[in-house]
C-alpha cells in the first residue's frame, strides 16, 4: 500500500486530495496546525479520522526529519502555507519563512531521509503577476507581485533545483485559482459566496470587496487535486500548469453568485462608488472597500493548462458558472443543515 | 554629509566600496558578524578597532538573520543609502547549507526593505542589493540582460533570485528607491580564496615557489564574464545617484573559460602551460618556466614537464553554469559606466599580488622551519 503524506491536509486542496488518496486506498498522512481548524472539511468528506495525522512544522528541520523516517512516504505533497496575498505585505518574514525556507527544509529531510519518494509543491499562479494579457503557460515569465509571489517563487525554484541538481522526482504544480465550497471564508469567492446565501436568506444585509476588475482563471479544487496527484506518476518529473483557459472578473463572480441565489444584480456608480443593489429593491448589497486592495495588485492571470492536458490527459471540466453555482447551492445547504456535495 | 551603511563590509566589495564613499566624503558605517576569528582583515587600515571614535569607518555588530538588530542599527544611523553586500556567498557551500543561505541572502535583504519602511525611511534611504549573474544560470539566452529570465541552478541562485523579486516589489508597492545591480563574477587580489579566481592566483604563485604541488580544479570549461570589483562598486554607487530606481546589469561583455583564466594567471608570473588529456583527467603541464621580476631564480621550484593543475571532481557542482556572459548596454547608456580593468589586466593583477604572498609565505616558513630547528 503506497503511503503518502501531505502538509496542509486540513485546508481545501489538502482535504480533497486526502479524500482522492483514500479513494485510491493510500495510507495517507497528514500535518497541519495544532488545533481542529479545518476539520470542518474532513467531516463534510466524509473522511474525518481516516487521516494519521503526524506533527510536522516547516520551520523545524528536525521535526521534519523525524517525521519523514516515521512515515517514510512515497509520495509527498506540500500545500502548507500562510497562503493569504494580503497578509504578506504585512508578514513579510513570516511568509517566507513557511512559504520559501520551509520550502527548503522539506526539500533537504526529503533528500536526506526518503530520497526516492515524489514531491508536489503548491506553486501559484500569483507567480506571473500581470504581464501582459496572454495566456501563460510553463515557459512564460514570472514577475512577482506580492511577498507571498516572492516567497512561492523561491519555493518554485528550490523544487527545480533539488530535482535538476539531486534527480529528485520533485514538481511544480502551478496552480491557477481554483475554488470550491471547501474554500476558506478569507478567499474572495468562498467570502462572496457564503455572504450571498447569507443576504438571500434575510441574514446579512450587505458583502464588502476589494478590486472589483481583478480577473482570474477559477478553476475547481476538487479537480486541481487530480492534476497533481497525476503529475506524480509520471516517468519523469516536471512542471504543469493547472488552469481552466478562461476568464472571469470578480464582478461576473459576484453577479453570478447572485442570480444563483435568485436574486437579480445591478451595477451603479464607479470606482471606490461603485455598488451592486438588487434590481428589484434598489438595496444596496455590495459595496467597495479600499481595505482589501493590494499595495501592488495583479490585474489579470489566465491560465493555458495544454501541457497537462498532453501529458497528464487532465483538463478543468467544472467552468465558471458551474462553479459558482456548486458554491452557492453549497452555502444554501449549510444554512439549511444539510448534506453540502462536494 | 551623506550617510551610507554597507552590510557584508568584510568583504571583497565592502573593501572597495568603503574606499570609493570615503572618497566622496561619505560617512561611512558597516555592518560586521561577530567572529570567533579575526574578519576585518581587508578594512583594518580604515577601521580603528581599538579607537572606534577616531576610525573612518563606523562598525556595528549585526546580522542579516537578526530582523531586531537591523531595524536597531538602521534606525539608530538613518542611511541615505544601503548598500546589501551581505551574503553567504558561495555556490558550493549553498548546496550544504541551503536554509542558512536562503534566511541570510533572501530573507536578510528582506528584513532590510521592511526595516527601512517601518522605520518611516522609505523616502529617504535608498538601498542598493547585490543581485549576481548567477540568476542566469542555465542561461536562456546569449547574451544576458535586463530582461534575460532568470534560471537559478543552486539554493545560493534561489536565495538570491527571492532577494532580487523582493527588491523589486518593495519598489513598486511602496515606492522605495530600491534597486538591483546584477552583477557578472567581479575579482580583485582582495577575493575570498575558496572563490576559483583567487584559488587559482593563489595556487600559481605557491606552487611557482615549492610551497604548493598542485592546482585541483572542478569543471574548467565554465565560461565566466570577470571584471575588477573596484570597476564594479562605482556602478553600485552610480546605481543609486540616479533619477529613478531600476535594475542594472553590470559586466565585461567578455567571457573566458576557467581554462583561460588559469593560463591568464600563469603568464603573469612567466609559466606557460599545455593541456592534456580530457574531462576529469585533464592535466595542465608546465611548457615553459621564464625568470620573474623579484623572484630569485633559485626559489622557482618547477620545471618543463611538471604537471600543476589537475581536475577534482569533488569541485563540480551538482547543476552546472555553464556560460554567463553580460550585456552591460543600459549601464553604459543610462549609468555611463564602463569597466575601465580588463580580464587580462584583473588576472595579471591578482597573480602578481599571490605571487608577493607567496613570497613571503615561502619566507616565512624557511624561517619557521630553521627557528623551529633552533629551538
Amino acid at each position: 500500500m503506497k503511503k503518502a503524506l501531505i502538509t496542509g491536509y486540513r485546508g481545501q486542496d489538502g482535504a480533497y486530495l486526502s479524500r482522492l488518496l483514500l479513494e485510491k486506498g493510500y495510507e495517507v498522512y497528514g500535518t497541519d496546525v495544532p488545533g481542529d481548524a479545518g476539520v470542518w472539511r474532513l467531516r463534510e468528506l466524509g473522511i474525518e479520522g481516516k487521516v494519521k495525522e503526524v506533527r510536522l512544522d516547516l520551520m523545524d528541520e528536525p521535526g521534519i526529519r523525524s517525521a519523514l523516517e516515521a512515515v517514510r512516504p512515497d509520495e509527498i505533497y506540500n500545500f502548507a502555507a500562510q497562503s493569504f496575498v494580503l497578509t504578506s505585505f504585512t508578514h513579510p518574514v513570516l511568509t517566507a519563512e513557511i512559504n520559501a525556507v520551509g520550502v527548503a527544509r522539506l526539500l533537504e529531510s526529503v533528500r536526506k531521509v526518503v530520497p526516492e519518494a515524489r514531491f508536489f509543491q503548491a506553486s501559484t499562479a500569483e507567480l506571473f503577476g500581470s504581464v501582459g494579457n496572454a495566456q501563460k503557460n510553463e515557459t512564460t515569465d514570472f514577475h512577482p507581485k506580492s511577498p507571498y509571489a516572492v516567497s512561492k517563487l523561491y519555493a518554485h525554484w528550490i523544487t527545480v533545483n533539488y530535482r535538476q541538481a539531486h534527480k529528485m522526482y520533485a514538481c511544480n504544480g502551478i496552480l491557477f485559482n481554483h475554488e470550491s465550497p471547501l474554500r476558506g471564508e478569507q478567499f474572495v469567492t468562498r467570502k462572496i459566496a457564503a455572504a450571498v446565501a447569507r443576504i438571500s436568506r434575510g441574514l446579512q444585509e450587505k458583502v464588502a470587496v476589494g478590486n472589483l476588475d481583478a480577473l482570474r482563471d477559477w478553476g475547481y479544487a476538487k479537480e486541481y487535486v487530480e492534476g497533481m496527484w497525476s503529475m506524480l506518476q509520471q516517468p519523469e518529473p516536471d512542471d504543469y500548469i493547472l488552469a481552466t483557459g478562461e476568464v472571469h472578473s470578480v464582478r461576473e463572480f459576484i453577479s453570478g453568485a447572485f442570480s444563483a441565489a435568485g436574486i437579480k444584480l445591478e451595477w451603479r456608480g464607479g470606482g471606490l462608488s461603485e455598488k451592486g443593489v438588487a434590481a428589484s429593491s434598489g438595496k444596496t448589497l455590495v459595496e467597495i472597500s479600499e481595505e482589501f486592495y493590494r499595495p501592488a495588485d495583479v490585474k489579470e492571470l489566465v491560465g493555458d493548462a495544454g501541457k497537462a492536458r498532453r501529458v497528464l490527459g487532465w483538463e478543468a471540466r467544472t467552468k465558471f458558472e458551474e462553479l459558482t453555482r456548486i458554491m452557492i447551492e453549497a452555502e444554501l445547504a449549510r444554512l439549511d443543515g444539510k448534506k453540502v456535495q462536494l | 554629509m551623506k550617510k551610507a551603511l554597507i552590510t557584508g563590509i568584510t568583504g571583497q566589495d565592502g573593501f572597495y566600496l568603503a574606499e570609493l564613499l570615503l572618497g566622496k566624503g561619505y560617512e561611512v558605517h558597516g555592518l560586521r558578524r561577530r567572529s570567533a576569528s579575526h574578519n576585518t582583515a581587508r578594512i583594518d587600515h580604515i577601521c580603528d578597532l581599538a579607537n572606534p571614535g577616531a576610525s573612518k569607518v563606523k562598525l556595528h555588530y549585526g546580522d542579516l538573520t537578526d530582523s531586531t538588530n537591523l531595524t536597531r542599527v538602521i534606525s539608530e544611523i538613518k542611511p541615505d543609502e544601503i548598500y546589501n553586500l551581505g551574503a553567504q556567498s558561495h555556490v558550493a557551500v549553498s548546496f550544504d547549507a541551503p536554509e542558512y543561505t536562503a534566511d541570510c541572502d533572501g530573507l536578510g535583504t528582506m528584513r532590510i526593505l521592511e526595516s527601512v519602511r517601518l522605520l518611516g525611511l522609505a523616502k529617504k534611504t535608498r538601498i542598493y542589493q547585490a543581485s549576481t549573474s548567477e540568476l542566469y544560470g542555465k542561461v536562456r539566452e546569449i547574451p544576458q540582460s535586463e530582461k534575460t529570465p532568470f534560471h537559478p541552478r543552486s539554493p545560493y541562485g534561489v536565495a538570491k533570485m527571492y532577494a532580487y523579486w523582493i527588491t523589486v516589489n518593495y519598489r513598486e508597492s511602496y515606492d522605495m528607491f530600491a534597486c538591483n545591480g546584477i552583477l557578472f563574477n567581479h575579482e580583485s587580489p582582495l577575493r575570498g580564496e575558496e572563490f576559483v579566481t583567487r584559488k587559482i592566483t593563489r595556487a600559481l604563485g605557491r606552487i611557482l615557489l615549492g610551497v604548493q604541488p598542485c592546482l585541483y580544479l572542478g569543471n574548467m570549461n565554465a565560461l565566466r564574464d570577470w571584471g575588477h570589483a573596484r570597476d564594479y562598486v562605482r556602478a553600485m554607487w552610480l546605481i543609486l545617484q540616479q533619477k529613478r530606481p531600476d535594475d542594472f546589469v553590470i559586466a565585461t561583455g567578455k567571457q573566458y573559460s576557467v581554462r583561460r583564466f588559469v593560463e591568464m594567471a600563469a603568464g603573469e608570473i612567466g609559466v606557460r602551460l599545455a593541456w592534456k588529456g580530457k574531462g576529469p583527467a585533464e592535466a595542465g603541464v608546465v611548457k615553459s618556466v621564464e625568470p620573474v621580476d623579484g623572484v630569485d631564480p633559485r626559489d622557482i621550484k618547477i620545471k618543463k614537464g611538471d604537471t600543476i593543475v589537475r581536475v577534482d571532481p569533488r569541485f563540480y557542482r551538482p547543476a552546472e553554469v555553464e556560460t554567463l556572459l553580460g550585456d552591460p548596454s543600459k549601464s553604459r547608456k543610462v549609468l555611463g559606466w564602463k569597466p575601465e580593468i580588463s580580464t587580462d589586466m584583473l588576472a595579471a593583477e591578482m597573480a602578481a599580488s599571490d605571487l608577493r604572498l607567496a613570497l613571503s609565505e615561502m619566507h616565512l616558513r624557511r624561517g619557521g622551519y630553521a627557528a623551529l630547528k633552533n629551538c
